[in-house]
């Protein structure tokens, strides 16, 4: 058979409609996509042995308890301790994803710290955003020794939900993160939530109430509802005072030794700090709980003060900071986690590192006694060794879920416990009662505040925020559907400035409101009696 | 020729159709051996072994997969018969404290998560429903690397994801592409 061009198209023909009815084609194109999966530079965690470990959340004050599955050294999955008399198994979304933290692409790995060291002068204040911990004592300690101010906004109250019958949340997102989840979702069946705000939060979906009030009425709400939360209760008011005696009590924190009580510099409100009095400002954004507008900062600050940031991003206060020097994130930092606010006991527990943190990260502590010229020791195992000496509380171990009266254990044994994530939780008789509790009330305005995040958020976490939308974005902002802009982008304009954002539609939002994101640039030029108006770029 | 067109169009697809079912397995899988001659059947018969005695659970509830030498050592400190496949264990492995390196038929890409507590311990499923007579083989397969990929040919005998989601549907369990792609 002569082989022309038509027998060879025929044969050709042939064996393509062979080839689409065998498996080859099918299997290749699989095969490389696997193939493509094992390229270099595609990132992959390294095979090593399969084990558990334990540690703390350090995200927010709640502390979860966190059982880490790790691949050698390298944590892959993070889930809640079911055991734990506290957080009861629960994670909530940003603590399940922690563990990719480490890798976050915007993630601050650098900075000037000799140069930071050397522009600090005069007067020196420190910001800390999450009291409490014993990095706290060391920069109370080390602002005593300098003569220089320690400015932090401590929690005044615990709250005790699994005493409650009735709760009255003003505008408070109860079941969105604003306690420790797994404590808050198992005293849930045993109260009554009525939710008070314009919007129908996730939480007021959830409540058993809502109550949709203008804002500014939240002192005539309490005392139209007093009668019956007097008749249903004990009752628990968030946001505002009213609360029964058993549900509200004093924060709590665990003992710290006597000899950095003698030495500690008090508790300054940044309110209370005057204005043009610091020459230097140090904050510690290594551990937040609450962000506080750069507009009610910068009137502290000297013309030309230095400001210096301990941060893990570029977002919050390094906009106005001189110096931005990089910290471990969780799961690499080893530091102790303050009370959570729905914790009416003192608790004491360590986030043990999960992870090495990258070379070059900053421990805002260590710096602060070193400007000090602190003695150099290991406040941990100092604060360990005084909950030791008070012989009070018990002990919960996650590995074996078992809790154990601290008297039980020797100092070295409770330090050994502590490291291994062991959780300290003071006895109950030791609540105090609270002398008087008053909340400022919100002013009217047409800006509503969606729940505070973590600074940094699992890059990962896209389902919640880039695609169901089902948490707003810090950099986003929601509007009723009648007032939404053409576009999704905008520009947020208040009368302290303006910031671009992206623009979502939510009918729970009310007509006229705008809820905002927790970008520390939204939350710059929103205060509280800001109104707000959202244009289209 | 009359059929010349036909005839030439049958050939390329016959020729194409061989080397697509017959000849691309030999192109595409490397085949080995394992590093040693292990019988399911001999530890089932014997020993009395159950699946569960090599391969359990760890306290977080994490498959241990295939046993390491300290397991096997456990019964195997000194040669449990005469056959060479015990002498050899014990020469090569045993006695050095050198691990097989076994090669893993049930190994997955990174992106492929599989729970074996879930189906063992809360689904109830029997070892045998995908790993079918592995357990009472009497010797293990070669094992077929995808010189592509790198991955094993099969998991047992042909399972794939298709039966993985089949099973799925027949039990009316929901499933979706998140339950094992992570």
């Amino acid at each position: 058979m002569t082989p022309t061009r038509r027998n060879v198209l025929l044969f050709a023909g042939g064996a393509a409609a062979g080839t689409a009815l065998s498996p080859a084609p099918w299997r290749l194109i699989t095969d490389a996509a696997l193939w493509s999966e094992n390229w270099p530079g595609v990132p992959a965690p390294p095979r090593g042995e399969i084990r558990t470990r334990f540690t703390n959340c350090s995200l927010c004050r709640a502390g979860c308890a966190v059982r880490a599955r790790s691949v050698g050294d390298q944590p892959v999955q993070l889930a809640g301790v079911t055991a734990h008399p506290q957080s009861r198994g629960a994670l909530c979304p940003f603590g399940i994803a922690a563990h990719h933290l480490p890798f976050h692409p915007v993630r601050l790995r650098e900075g000037s710290v000799d140069a930071a060291r050397v522009a600090i002068s005069g007067r020196v204040g420190v910001l800390d955003l999450r009291p409490g911990r014993t990095a706290s004592w060391t920069y109370r300690r080390a602002m005593a020794a300098m003569n220089g101010i320690y400015i932090a906004h401590e929690p005044p109250v615990a709250y005790d939900l699994h005493k409650a019958r009735t709760v009255l949340s003003l505008g408070v997102p109860l079941l969105e993160g604003w306690g420790t989840p797994g404590n808050v979702w198992a005293a849930r069946p045993n109260f009554h939530l009525i939710q008070a705000e314009p919007m129908q939060s996730r939480t007021a979906a959830l409540a058993d109430e809502w109550l949709r009030i203008e804002p500014g009425t939240e002192e005539e709400v309490v005392a139209r509802l007093a009668s019956r939360l007097e008749a249903e209760g004990p009752a628990l008011v968030l946001g505002h005072a009213g609360s029964s005696e058993e549900t509200v009590f004093a924060h709590s924190e665990a003992p710290v030794p006597a000899a950095w009580q003698n030495a500690a510099a008090l508790v300054t409100r940044l309110e209370q700090v005057e204005d043009g009095s610091l020459d230097t400002l140090l904050i510690d954004e290594s551990a937040t709980d609450t962000y506080l507008p750069w507009y009610t900062i910068a009137p502290k600050l000297k013309p030309n003060a230095v400001v210096v940031t301990f941060t893990a991003s570029r977002g919050g206060y390094a906009r106005h900071a001189r110096f931005a020097l990089p910290v471990a994130v969780f799961p690499e930092a080893a530091e102790d986690i303050p009370t959570a606010i729905d914790s009416p006991e003192a608790t004491f527990r360590i986030s043990t590192p999960l992870a090495a943190p990258p070379p070059g990260m900053v421990d805002p502590a260590g710096f602060v006694a070193d400007l000090a010229g602190l003695p150099k020791s290991d406040t941990l195992r100092e604060r360990a060794d005084a909950i030791h000496q008070s012989g009070r509380g018990t002990v919960f171990t996650p590995a074996d879920g078992k809790s154990l009266e601290l008297k039980s254990f020797t100092a070295d044994a409770f330090w050994k416990a502590l490291t291994d994530s062991a959780t300290w939780i003071d006895e109950p008789g030791r609540r105090k009662r609270l002398p008087y509790l008053s909340e400022p009330t919100p002013r009217p305005s047409n800006v509503l505040f969606s729940p505070a995040t973590p600074a940094l958020l699992s890059p990962l976490m896209t389902k919640l925020y880039q695609e169901s939308n089902l948490q707003l974005a810090p950099n986003r902002v929601a509007v009723n559907p009648a007032d939404a802009p053409a576009g999704t982008r905008g520009l947020l304009q208040t009368e302290l400035g303006k910031c671009a954002v992206e623009i979502t539609t939510d009918p729970a939002v009310p007509p006229g409101a705008i809820l905002v994101g927790s970008a520390p640039g939204i939350l710059d030029i929103c205060g509280p009696a800001a109104r707000a108006k959202v244009v289209a770029l | 020729m009359k059929y010349r067109g036909k005839i030439l169009f049958f050939a390329g697809m016959l020729t194409a159709l061989g080397a697509g079912w017959a000849g691309l397995p030999y192109a595409l899988y490397r085949s080995r051996p394992q590093p040693v001659d292990f019988s399911h059947k001999v530890h089932a018969d014997k020993a009395g072994s159950k699946c569960d005695d090599c391969h359990g659970f760890r306290a977080d509830g994490s498959f241990t997969g295939i046993p390491t030498l300290d397991k096997c050592a456990g019964c195997h400190a000194a040669a449990m018969g005469t056959t060479a496949a015990e002498k050899n264990f014990i020469d090569h492995y045993i006695t050095p404290q050198r691990e097989p390196q076994w090669a893993a038929y049930a190994r997955q890409p990174e992106n492929v998560y599989f729970s074996h507590v879930t189906h063992v311990n809360r689904g109830k499923l029997k070892c045998e429903s995908c790993h079918a007579d592995h357990g009472s083989a009497d010797r293990l397969r070669p094992f077929e690397q995808d010189r592509l990929t790198g991955y094993s040919r099969d998991i047992w005998r042909g399972k794939k994801m298709t039966d993985c989601v089949a099973c799925h549907e027949q039990q009316g369990l929901e499933h979706s592409c998140l339950d094992c792609h992570k």
